[in-house]
């Protein structure tokens, strides 16, 4: 049984680290070989959903690596592996020869595979490697066109913002530890100390935060925008982003022990899911639009773990993992084709490839949270849990819900829009479009549209029992009939009043908002709150250590030099001068000895004479 | 003949004989001077023994061994001339400086 | 104090010192030696007038014999022996007559600085008899070093003064056996 879990976070894993170091003579079956192990990892995950194996293995002392398929965990692999498979099966499609194929589809597969062991870790130490292993990996992703100085950038600023708040899970699990938690165990760490149990809880809802995007963090995911658009379907839909939802969603009990934490995390979520959904309205490229929308929805996914609603939750992640994978690759779609991701210029990209259209306008009315679609459900599970949290944060889920159908019809709109005469234009602005949407780019799509629109039918009540007693919330609120209507009625109106508005050119007044269209500042917040600061910190701790630590070395070493010199001298001018004096004044002894010596035998009697003489004299004084 | 005019003659004798062993080049003469030191010395001795001692033997006795030291003086000065002179064909000490150093 | 005796010292000590400087006076060899002689005898003499005839007599015999003998070598080795040449064969004039000259100074200023002591007994009769009981009594020790003294001399003397040495006789390494001798010697050699 376990060897069943072992392989199936070993296979994505192994696959990916040997496609991306194989190099170039195996370009050319590399797109086949990346959608077969995907495909092998899909079979295991369905296998291992049903199955439910754990396996363990020793990691430290008193740390165990344990890996666990729980109903949550179940829900998390399926949906990750069938999301890598619709992305590579798009992939093969969008990159050509040209591109280093293996590099990409090996980065994706460790990706997907550091995700897999993610959500099925038990401990925390393992769960910390495959973060850090996805955090990794999303940086050469995103900077996967390394030719680009501004994608590398981009790839940095993610990397680091995300990073600083892993740091978090750092901090969580030395507090685990110090409270007493000594497996390390996530289902133990409710049970830490109580001055740790909130350090705990804090760094666990700050890795979350970041890891989502989640505000104060969301500027990154806008960043993440320059890599490829597979990539952006994987990491907004299934894996990183979705991560920090899951994290919260597991962790739900620990967010519960401390009284404090699920309301935060409830609010921060629901403000994300309204500002970033307003920021969404704003924006005029698609890929940025979308881009927003998912810290928005993943909004309502933290919202769900600060509600307790945890199958909400799950069910908003699979419904919206489907739904914005397949919005991804639908835009990719038209950026390899049409060149561009300016919805202006997306002007009749619907009609042009009605395939991707039907997919993307699918997608789309789901995330517009239109009845009957997966969305609709699944946020109603949600702010069912919410409204008993309160009103004030209904009324915002709510809110935010309606700003979401405002902006999936905004992007609608433009793309069902008659092209325009001169609409070559606008196209070719990002890269030379190829024109054409292959069936290997539009299959997946038409799968995750499916997918996206009937997702909710785990919110039916014989289903959503089902997934209830599975992920283990049975006691949590089932939305009522009214809440149901409410939000439907919310919803198509919202969507209504967008297209007649578009229209009609009545423009929301948020859509010149500087804020809005600039993701609040926060890039440059980050950069003047944080980073210009650390900086600058950087920079006097840099002068410090030049001026003062090296200083003082390099004082040191000089004063050494002189104390050297000093003694260097001293010992030439001092001791060996003396010793040489000693010599020289030896050796003029020994001259003025040999003076004497002369060989000649009657100086030899003076020298007698006249020393018996001084001896006689010496003998009388004495005397 | 008083104690004081022998051991003056003797000390003039000494004095004479110093005078030539310090002076003389040749070896043969450095040994008259040392042979008339010695006789300086054996008539101080006498004059001792007779003037303050006569009843004891030891001045005679010095007296003995004065003669006796003459007479290894000159047997052994006259071994190392014939030595030096075998070798060198010298008989003056300036010209046998090796022991100059 | 007989008159002749006071006599006598004086002529033989102004004898001896005159002659003694004139040793060093004579250019010629055999000359220098008589004065040497002279002045030796003179010595014997005075050693005889003190009242040790035995010592006086055997001192002046001595003398006798070592002059010649010394005659001999000063003509087997030096230059000069008859003083033909004038030439001085002095050194060290001034310094020596300082040092010399110091040293008479010095040691007549002891004679007659030194309190002497009173004299102790009176001379035996026979000074003769007093010297050989002694040598051959209470200073026998003196005797034996002496006796070893001159055998020490006699080999001494031989060793340096013959011309071929033990490397002659017995080899480099001192093993030939028998030694080379010019003449054979020794029972049935």
């Amino acid at each position: 049984m376990s060897a069943l879990l072992w392989a199936l976070v070993a296979v994505p894993l192994v696959a990916g680290a040997w496609l991306a170091l194989a190099g170039h003579h195996v370009d050319r079956y590399v797109p086949a070989l990346g959608v077969a192990a995907a495909g092998a990892t899909l079979a295991l995950a369905v296998a291992a959903a049903a199955l439910r194996p754990r396996a363990s293995a020793p990691l430290f002392a008193g740390i165990r690596a344990g890996l666990d398929v729980d109903g949550l965990s179940a829900v998390m692999v399926v949906t990750v592996a069938a999301v890598t498979v619709a992305v590579l099966v798009f992939s093969a499609g969008e990159f050509g020869g040209g591109e280093n194929r293996g590099r990409f589809f090996g980065l994706m597969l460790i990706f997907a595979g550091a995700m897999l062991v993610t959500v099925t870790a038990t401990t925390l130490p393992v769960l910390l490697m495959a973060w850090e292993v996805m955090g990794a990996m999303s940086w050469a992703l995103i900077g996967y066109w390394w030719r680009r100085r501004e994608r590398v950038r981009a790839a940095d600023i993610a990397f680091l913002t995300t990073r600083t708040a892993d740091l978090g899970l750092y901090l969580a699990a030395g507090a685990a530890l110090a409270g007493g938690v000594g497996t390390l165990s996530l289902n133990a760490l409710p049970a830490a100390a109580s001055p740790w149990l909130h350090v705990v809880t804090a760094g666990v809802v700050l890795a979350a935060l970041g890891k989502s995007a989640q505000l104060p963090f969301s500027f990154w995911l806008s960043r993440a925008m320059q890599g490829p658009s597979p990539v952006s379907a994987l990491l907004h839909s299934a894996t990183m982003v979705a991560a920090g939802a899951y994290l919260l969603l597991r962790l739900e009990p620990l967010l519960a022990a401390t009284g404090w934490a699920e309301p935060f995390v409830a609010w921060a979520g629901a403000v994300t899911a309204l500002v970033l959904g307003l920021v969404a309205v704003a924006q005029t490229d698609l890929k940025q639009l979308l881009a927003a929308s998912t810290a928005a929805q993943v909004g309502f996914m933290v919202l769900a773990a600060g509600s307790g609603a945890v199958v909400g939750g799950t069910m908003q992640l699979m419904a919206h993992a489907a739904t914005k994978a397949g919005l991804f690759l639908a835009a990719g779609a038209w950026l390899t084709a049409l060149g561009t991701k300016q919805l202006p210029a997306l002007r009749g990209a619907a009609r042009t490839y009605p395939v991707t259209g039907a997919a993307f306008t699918t997608g789309a009315l789901t995330l517009a949270g239109l009845p009957p679609l997966s969305l609709w459900a699944t946020k109603d599970e949600i702010l069912a849990a919410a409204v008993e949290r309160g009103l004030w944060l209904y009324g915002v889920g709510l809110a935010a819900a309606a700003v979401s159908a405002l902006y999936s019809v905004k992007a609608l709109w433009y793309v069902w829009r008659p092209p325009p005469a001169n609409a070559g234009d606008g196209y070719d602005t990002e890269r030379q479009g190829t024109r054409r949407v292959t069936r290997m780019m539009t299959s997946p799509l038409v799968a995750l549209a499916f997918a996206a629109a009937t997702l909710g039918v785990f919110a039916l009540p014989g289903l959503s029992a089902w997934l209830r007693a599975a992920v283990g919330g049975a006691g949590e609120p089932s939305p009522h009939g009214w809440e149901l209507g409410l939000s439907a009625v919310v919803a198509l109106a919202a969507a209504a009043f967008a297209w007649w508005g578009r229209s009609r050119h009545v423009v929301m007044p948020v859509e010149h908002r500087r804020w809005a269209v600039r993701w609040l500042g926060l890039d440059h917040g980050a950069h003047a709150l944080v980073a210009r600061p650390v900086m600058a910190l950087a920079r006097l701790l840099a002068a410090f250590d030049d001026r003062v630590l090296d200083g003082a070395v390099r004082g040191a070493g000089r004063m050494g030099m002189t104390v050297a010199r000093l003694s260097a001298r001293f010992d030439d001018n001092g001791i060996d001068a003396s010793v040489g004096a000693v010599a020289a004044g030896a050796r003029r002894l020994g001259r003025w000895a040999r003076r004497p010596q002369t060989g000649l035998l009657h100086q030899y009697y003076v020298q007698a004479a006249i020393g018996f003489g001084v001896l006689l004299l010496l003998l009388l004084l004495v005397r | 003949m008083t104690l004081h005019l022998v051991l003056l003659l003797a000390a003039g004798l000494f004095a004479i004989g110093l005078f030539g062993a310090l002076t003389q080049q040749s070896i043969v003469m450095i040994m008259m001077g040392i042979e008339l030191m010695i006789g300086g010395v054996i008539v101080g001795a006498a004059a001792f023994w007779r003037f303050l001692a006569p009843a004891a033997a030891s001045g005679q006795v010095i007296v003995v061994a004065a003669v006796v030291a003459m007479a290894v003086e000159m047997a052994m000065g006259f071994a190392v001339t014939t030595a030096i002179f075998r070798t060198r064909q010298i008989d003056m000490t300036d010209m046998a400086k090796d022991l100059e150093g | 104090m007989a008159l002749v005796v006071v006599a006598s010292f004086w002529v033989l000590g102004v004898l001896a010192l005159v002659s003694g400087g004139l040793v060093f006076r004579f250019t010629s060899m055999a000359r220098a030696t008589i004065a040497l002689l002279t002045s030796l005898i003179c010595v014997g003499g005075e050693v005889v007038l003190l009242g040790l005839p035995y010592l006086g007599v055997v001192t002046i015999l001595m003398m006798v014999m070592e002059m010649a003998i010394m005659a001999v070598f000063m003509i087997a080795y030096m230059m000069n022996p008859a003083g033909l040449t004038p030439m001085s064969m002095l050194h060290n004039k001034g310094g020596s007559l300082a040092v010399s000259g110091t040293v008479f100074v010095a040691l007549a200023a002891g004679i007659f600085l030194v309190p002497w002591p009173r004299r102790a007994g009176s001379p035996p009769p026979d000074t003769t008899f007093q010297v050989g009981e002694s040598l051959m009594g209470a200073q026998m020790l003196t005797m034996i070093v002496l006796g070893f003294a001159l055998l020490a001399t006699i080999v001494g003397a031989i060793v340096l003064s013959t011309r071929r040495g033990r490397y002659d006789r017995f080899g480099d390494d001192l093993d030939r056996r028998p030694p080379r001798d010019p003449a054979g010697g020794g029972v049935g050699r």
